[in-house]
C-alpha cells in the first residue's frame, strides 16, 4: 500500500485554499498602494513565509492525528472573504465581575477608543494594526516560530493573514481582571476572522485575563483566533476563554503558551457555545520551575462537536503541569478530549498530571478522550487517568434512597461532575457567569440552580 | 403491621437469592436477621429499598398496607423506609448537609410540610451529629468524601436520626466498627426506637445485639428464614455457629 502523500491540499480544499490565497494578494496589493515596501520587514517577510507553508500543507484532514475525530471537509470547499470590520454595539457580557477595563474586538478588529487611557505603568496596550506599522520588528520577535505542525495549520493561517489584534504587555500587578470582548459578526455566511491576541508578561508581573467569545446578530464569520501568552520569570498569569457563541458558529482557536522561570499559568477552556470549537493549546514550559494548570471545561449540546488538543511540552528541569479535562455530552453532540504531555530529555524533575472525565448523558452522545504520554528524560512523575461513562448507577440508587427525586438526584451528580474545574476559578463572579450559562444547557437546568 | 413479606423471591443478575422469604415487623420492634455470607440478607435489605436491577420474581411487601413493591425507592424513602448501606457510596462535589437537606425536605413535601428552615436546619444537624460524635468538618465535605469506614457508618445513622423513618433497615452497620465506634452507633439507633418505629438490624455479629437488644431474631441461609426467635438465638448462634442452624433444619 503506498501511503498518502502527507500535507497534500486536496482537490476537495481547493475552494477554501483559493479564497485565503485571494484574502493574502489582497493585502498585498493593499500594501503596495499605501507604498509600504514589504522590503526588509521582517514581519512581513515571515508572514509571506507562514502563507506559503500554509497553502503548500493545505488544511488539516481526519488523515492528520490529530484531527482524527474532526472532519472539515464541508469547510474546506467552501470559500471564504474577510469578515466586516465594523464597529458594533458589544453583546451583553455576561457579569464578570470587577474588571479593569473590557477591550471590545470585532471580528478580531480591536475597537475605539484607544488604549491610551488603559495604560499605565502596570499595562500596556496597543493594537496590532498599528504596532505593526511602527514596529514591524517588535511583532515579528513577538510571534512564535512558524510550525508545520498540523496542529498549528490554522495559527499559520491566522500569522499570515491577520491585519488587527491586541498586544498588551503586562509590566506589573494588575488588581482585577482584564476582559477582551470578542464579537463574532457577519451579513451572510462565508466570513473569516483572523484575531490575534499577544498577551507579553513581564518578569514578575501578574494578571488574570478573561477572553469572552460572544456573537451578534444570525450570521457569524469563521473565527481562526489566536493568542499568546508569554510568560516572562516569576509572571503569573490566569487566562480563560470562554466560547459562549451561538449555535451556528465555527470556531479554531489556537492557544500558545511559552513560559519562563517560575512562572505560573493556570488556563481555563471553557467551551459551551458554537456549533465546532476546536480550542488547541500548546504550552511549552521552556525553563525551570515552570507550572502549567489547565482546566478544560467542554460542554457538548445538541448538536455541537467540541475537539480540545492540549500539547504540554516540558522542556526544563523541575517543571509541573497538571491538565483537568471534564467533558459532558448531552443530544447528538460529539465531544474529543486529546490531551498530550512531553517531556524532552534533559527535563529531569519533571511532573504532570492528566486527569480526563467524560460524562455521557444521551445514547446518541459520543466523547472520545485520549491522554498520551512521551518521555524522553528520567526522573520524571507522570500520572494520567482518563474515564467516560454514565452517571453513576450507585450514587444515583443511594441519593434515590434518601428520598430525592431522580431529575434532582441527576442534576446533583452532573453539577458534581463538574466541581474539580468551577472550583478552580479564583474569579467567583466570573465563576457563577460561567455557571449560568453551563446550567442552561444541562438537563434539569431548573434544578440545578438551586443548589448554587 | 408495619411490613409484612408474603414469600419473597429475588433475581440478582439472573441468580435466584431470595427464595421465599417471610417476615412480619410490627411497630415499636426491633429484629435482627443473621445469616452467614451470601445468604441474601444485603439482597433483602435492597430489594425493600427498591434497587431496580434486583428484579423481584414473587411474593409480596406491605409497609402500612401499601404494596412497597409498586413504589419507586424514592416514594419508599418518603414514605419512611430507610436503608443503612453496608458500604455507603462516596459522592465527591455534592456536598453532605446538602444532601441531608434536600432528603428531609423531600420527605417533608411529601407529606404536605413546608421545607426546613436553614437555621434549624442546623441547629437540628449540629445537635444529631454531637450525639454521634462527629466532627463538624462533616457539615462542609462530599457526601462520604474521604470519610473512613466507621465515619461512613456513623453518616449513615445521622442521616436515619435526621429523617426519622418509620422503619430503618441497618445493612452491617456495625461491621468495621471498633468498640467505641459501635456503643455510639447503637446509641444513635437506640435514640430512635419508639413504640411508632421499627428497626431492621442486619448482622454478622451477635455483639451489636448487646448494644441493640433485639425482639425478634431470624437466621437467614440460602434466601430463606430458617429459624426465628428471641434474644437467645443470637447467643446460640455464637456458640454453636450458622451451621447449627442448617444442619438441624435438614435433620
Amino acid at each position: 500500500m503506498i501511503a498518502p502523500q502527507p500535507h497534500a491540499p486536496s482537490a476537495v480544499q481547493q475552494a477554501a485554499l483559493r479564497s485565503f490565497e485571494a484574502q493574502w494578494l489582497e493585502r498585498q496589493s493593499a500594501s503596495k498602494r499605501l507604498d509600504r515596501s514589504p522590503a526588509g520587514d521582517p514581519l512581513s517577510a515571515l508572514r509571506e513565509e507562514a502563507m506559503a507553508r500554509f497553502l503548500r500543507l493545505g488544511l488539516p484532514t481526519t488523515r492528520d492525528e490529530s484531527w482524527r475525530y474532526t472532519n472539515l471537509r464541508r469547510l474546506s470547499a467552501q470559500s471564504f472573504i474577510d469578515a466586516p470590520k465594523e464597529s458594533v454595539a458589544a453583546a451583553g457580557s455576561w457579569d464578570l465581575g470587577e474588571r479593569l477595563a473590557t477591550v471590545h474586538m470585532v471580528n478580531g478588529f480591536a475597537m475605539p477608543p484607544t488604549f491610551a487611557r488603559l495604560n499605565s505603568n502596570d499595562i500596556l496596550i496597543n493594537n496590532l494594526r498599528d504596532l505593526s506599522r511602527i514596529d514591524p520588528d517588535l511583532v515579528a520577535r513577538l510571534l512564535p516560530p512558524l510550525s508545520d505542525a498540523e496542529g498549528a495549520r490554522f495559527a499559520l493561517l491566522n500569522t499570515a493573514l491577520f491585519t488587527d489584534g491586541l498586544y498588551i504587555k503586562v509590566c506589573g500587578k494588575l488588581a482585577a481582571p482584564l476582559v477582551i470582548l470578542h464579537t463574532a459578526t457577519a451579513q451572510d455566511p462565508g466570513a473569516i476572522a483572523y484575531p490575534r491576541v499577544i498577551v507579553d508578561a513581564a518578569p514578575g508581573s501578574k494578571a488574570t485575563i478573561i477572553e469572552h467569545h460572544v456573537q451578534r446578530g444570525e450570521w457569524t464569520p469563521l473565527c481562526n483566533s489566536v493568542t499568546q501568552l508569554a510568560l516572562g520569570q516569576d509572571a503569573e498569569i490566569e487566562h480563560y476563554r470562554i466560547f459562549a457563541t451561538g449555535s451556528g458558529c465555527t470556531h479554531i482557536d489556537s492557544l500558545d503558551v511559552r513560559q519562563q522561570r517560575a512562572s505560573r499559568c493556570r488556563q481555563f477552556t471553557i467551551a459551551l457555545g458554537g456549533v465546532l470549537v476546536r480550542a488547541s493549546l500548546d504550552a511549552h514550559l521552556n525553563e525551570p520551575g515552570a507550572c502549567l494548570e489547565s482546566f478544560s471545561l467542554l460542554v457538548g449540546h445538541e448538536e455541537r462537536h467540541v475537539d480540545c488538543v492540549n500539547v504540554v511540552t516540558h522542556r526544563a528541569a523541575n517543571t509541573r503541569s497538571r491538565q483537568t479535562a471534564r467533558a459532558i455530552a448531552s443530544g447528538a453532540s460529539r465531544v474529543i478530549v486529546n490531551s498530550k504531555v512531553v517531556v524532552e530529555a534533559g527535563a529531569v524533575q519533571a511532573e504532570s498530571q492528566q486527569s480526563c472525565r467524560g460524562l455521557l448523558l444521551s445514547d446518541s452522545a459520543e466523547i472520545d478522550s485520549r491522554p498520551q504520554l512521551e518521555i524522553h528524560a528520567d526522573e520524571v512523575k507522570c500520572a494520567h487517568g482518563a474515564t467516560t461513562g454514565r452517571l453513576d448507577p450507585e450514587m444515583l440508587f443511594y441519593m434515590l434512597s434518601r428520598g430525592l427525586d431522580r431529575g434532582t438526584a441527576q442534576s446533583l451528580l452532573v453539577y458534581a461532575f463538574l466541581a474539580d474545574v468551577l472550583t478552580g476559578m479564583s474569579l467567583s463572579a466570573a465563576r457563577a457567569s460561567i455557571e449560568d450559562s453551563l446550567i442552561a444547557q444541562l438537563p434539569d437546568s431548573q434544578l440545578l440552580r438551586r443548589f448554587r | 403491621m408495619l411490613l409484612k413479606i408474603s414469600g419473597l423471591s429475588a433475581r440478582v443478575a439472573g441468580k435466584e437469592i431470595l427464595k421465599g422469604i417471610n417476615l412480619e415487623v410490627k411497630a415499636g420492634e426491633v429484629h435482627a436477621i443473621m445469616g452467614p455470607n451470601g445468604s441474601g440478607k444485603s439482597t433483602l435489605a435492597q430489594v425493600l429499598a427498591g434497587r431496580e436491577d434486583y428484579e423481584v420474581t414473587g411474593g409480596s411487601v406491605t409497609f402500612e398496607g401499601r404494596d412497597l413493591l409498586a413504589l419507586p425507592a424514592e416514594e419508599r424513602a418518603r414514605a419512611g423506609l430507610f436503608l443503612g448501606f453496608q458500604y455507603p457510596v462516596e459522592i465527591p462535589g455534592v456536598n453532605n448537609v446538602y444532601l441531608l437537606k434536600a432528603a428531609l425536605n423531600a420527605k417533608r413535601k411529601a407529606a404536605g410540610e413546608p421545607e426546613v428552615d436553614a437555621y434549624e436546619f442546623l441547629a437540628l444537624i449540629k445537635q444529631k451529629m454531637k450525639l454521634m460524635q462527629m466532627s463538624e468538618t462533616f457539615l462542609t465535605r462530599g457526601v462520604n468524601e474521604g470519610f473512613s469506614g466507621g465515619e461512613k457508618k456513623r453518616n449513615e445513622v445521622l442521616q436515619m436520626l435526621v429523617l426519622e423513618p418509620k422503619l430503618a433497615i441497618l445493612d452491617e452497620t456495625d461491621s468495621g466498627l471498633d468498640i467505641d465506634a459501635l456503643k455510639v452507633v447503637s446509641m444513635g439507633v437506640n435514640s430512635l426506637r419508639d413504640p411508632k418505629r421499627a428497626v431492621v438490624l442486619v448482622t454478622h455479629y451477635q455483639r451489636l445485639l448487646d448494644y441493640i437488644v433485639p425482639d425478634q431474631v431470624h437466621v437467614l441461609s440460602a434466601g430463606r428464614i430458617l429459624k426465628s426467635g428471641d434474644r437467645s438465638l443470637a447467643l446460640e448462634l455464637e456458640r454453636r455457629g450458622y451451621d447449627w442452624v442448617v444442619e438441624s433444619q435438614v435433620a
